[in-house]
C-alpha cells in the first residue's frame, strides 16, 4: 500500500508537510541534515547553559560574561575557518545588506527586548524545550510581532528599513591585504573572547537538583 | 558533567556554522529568527501568494523551521538527560532577585519583549545567530552594525530596567 501525503491544501498539516517538501526541494542540506544541524544547535545552547536568563538577562546587567565569551570565540575561529573554506571552494558568502533604518531601529529593539525577555530567538525555543513557560508566553508576543511585520511589510517596515546601503565586508575595504585582515579580525575577536573577565550568575534553582559533585560553583570555589 | 565549559560551547558553535556554510552541508548562514513570521503565516493562516514578505521567506523560513524542530529535540534530550534542570517554571530566578516577584509583571513583559524581539529581527534581517555569529563570520559591516546597536540598546537596558544594587 503507498502512502500518500497531501501537500497541495492549505489547512495547517498540509503546510507543514510544505514546509518538509520545500526544504528537501531548496538543495540546502537534506532534511535530516537540516533536522541534525537544529538538534546539535539546540544541544550545544542547552548544554553550555547560554539560554538561560541569568546568562543573556545576567550579562546586560553585568553579572555574567559567558553568552559574549562563547559568542566572540565561536566568531573568532569561524571567521577564519570560513575564509579559507570559502577560498577553497567550499562555502560560500552569504553577505546580509547594509539598510541603516533596520539596522539601527531594529538592533536596538532587539536589544532591549534580549535584555528584558532574558532570550533570543535563537535560545528562547530551547528554553521552551526545558519548561519555561514565560519564555512560552514570550514566544506568543514573538508570533503576533512577525504577524505584524508580515501584514505591514510594504506599507510601513519596508520603507522604514531604508534602501540596500551595500553589501560591504571588512577586508573589501583592504583591497591586496584580505588574508591578513581576516587573520587580525579572527586572532583579535579570540582574544577578546579569552580576555573578557570570567563572571558567572548561577541559578540556585538548577543547582540545588545537582549532585554536591557535579555544582560547577563549588567547584570554582575550591 | 552538568555544564559544558563556554570554551568547548564556543569550538563546537564554530565548528557547527562551518559545517552548515559549507558546501557539503547546507551552503547557507545558520539564523533563527526567520522561522517565527514563517510560523505565524502558517498558524494564521495567511496566504503565502497575497503577501510579500511571506513569498520572500518562503525557502529560508521553511529551512528554519526545520532546524527549529531540531533544536526542541536538542534542548529537551540535554536538558533532561544531561543537565537535568527540564523544569516546568513561570518566573526565573533572576528575575525574582533584581525585578521582582510578580509572575503575572514576568509574563506581560516577556510578551511584549517577544513581540518587538521578533519586529527588530526582521527589520535588521537577522539575530544573534543570523547576524551575529554568521554574518561576524563573514566579516559582514552589517552584522558589525546590528552587534554594535544590540550590545550598547542591550547593556542600557540592563541598567534600567532591573534593580542591580543589590539590597
Amino acid at each position: 500500500m503507498d502512502i500518500i501525503v497531501k501537500t497541495a491544501g492549505d489547512d495547517f498539516p498540509s503546510r507543514i508537510a510544505q514546509m518538509f517538501e520545500t526544504v528537501i526541494h531548496q538543495g540546502h542540506g537534506s532534511l535530516v541534515l537540516v533536522f541534525l544541524i537544529g538538534v546539535i544547535f539546540g544541544g550545544i545552547i542547552q548544554y553550555t547553559r547560554v539560554d538561560k536568563f541569568e546568562k543573556i538577562a545576567g550579562f546586560a546587567m553585568l553579572k555574567d560574561t559567558i553568552v559574549p565569551k562563547m559568542l566572540f570565540l565561536t566568531v573568532g575561529l569561524a571567521s577564519i575557518g570560513l575564509y579559507f573554506m570559502i577560498e577553497a571552494g567550499w562555502a560560500h558568502y552569504h553577505i546580509k545588506p547594509v539598510m541603516w533604518g533596520g539596522l539601527i531601529i531594529g538592533g536596538t529593539l532587539f536589544g532591549i527586548s534580549m535584555a528584558i525577555l532574558g532570550k533570543c530567538p535563537g535560545t528562547g525555543p530551547v528554553s521552551i524545550a526545558e519548561g519555561r513557560i514565560d519564555v512560552l508566553v514570550g514566544a506568543i508576543g514573538g508570533l503576533l510581532g512577525g504577524l505584524v511585520f508580515t501584514l505591514y511589510y510594504e506599507d510601513f517596515f519596508k520603507p522604514l528599513m531604508g534602501e540596500v546601503a551595500g553589501k560591504w565586508t571588512l577586508p573589501s575595504f583592504f583591497q591586496g591585504h584580505e588574508h591578513l585582515v581576516v587573520l587580525i579580525f579572527g586572532v583579535v575577536v579570540t582574544l577578546i573572547a579569552i580576555l573578557i573577565p570570567k563572571v558567572e550568575f548561577f541559578d540556585e534553582e538548577d543547582l540545588k537538583k545537582l549532585p554536591e559533585c557535579e555544582r560547577p560553583d563549588l567547584k570554582e570555589a575550591s | 558533567m552538568s555544564r559544558l565549559p563556554w570554551w568547548v560551547g564556543g569550538i563546537l558553535m564554530a565548528g557547527l556554522l562551518l559545517m552548515t556554510f559549507s558546501v557539503f552541508g547546507a551552503d547557507r548562514p545558520l539564523g533563527a529568527s526567520t522561522y517565527v513570521p514563517y510560523f505565524a503565516g502558517i498558524i494564521f493562516d495567511l496566504d503565502p501568494e497575497k503577501y510579500s514578505y511571506l513569498k520572500e521567506i518562503k525557502n529560508p523560513g521553511a529551512w528554519e523551521g526545520v532546524l527549529l524542530l531540531g533544536a526542541l529535540l536538542g534542548g529537551f534530550v540535554t536538558s533532561v538527560f544531561l543537565t537535568k534542570s527540564f523544569r516546568i517554571s513561570l518566573i526565573p530566578t533572576g528575575w525574582k532577585k533584581y525585578k521582582n516577584h510578580s509572575v503575572l509583571s514576568r509574563l506581560v513583559w516577556s510578551f511584549v519583549a517577544g513581540f518587538f524581539m521578533i519586529i527588530g529581527a526582521r527589520m535588521a534581517g537577522g539575530c544573534t545567530s543570523g547576524h551575529f555569529m554568521s554574518g561576524m563570520s563573514q566579516l559582514a559591516i552589517s552584522s558589525m552594525i546590528f552587534g554594535t546597536m544590540v550590545m550598547i540598546a542591550l547593556l542600557i537596558t540592563g541598567k534600567i530596567f532591573y534593580n542591580t544594587k543589590e539590597k
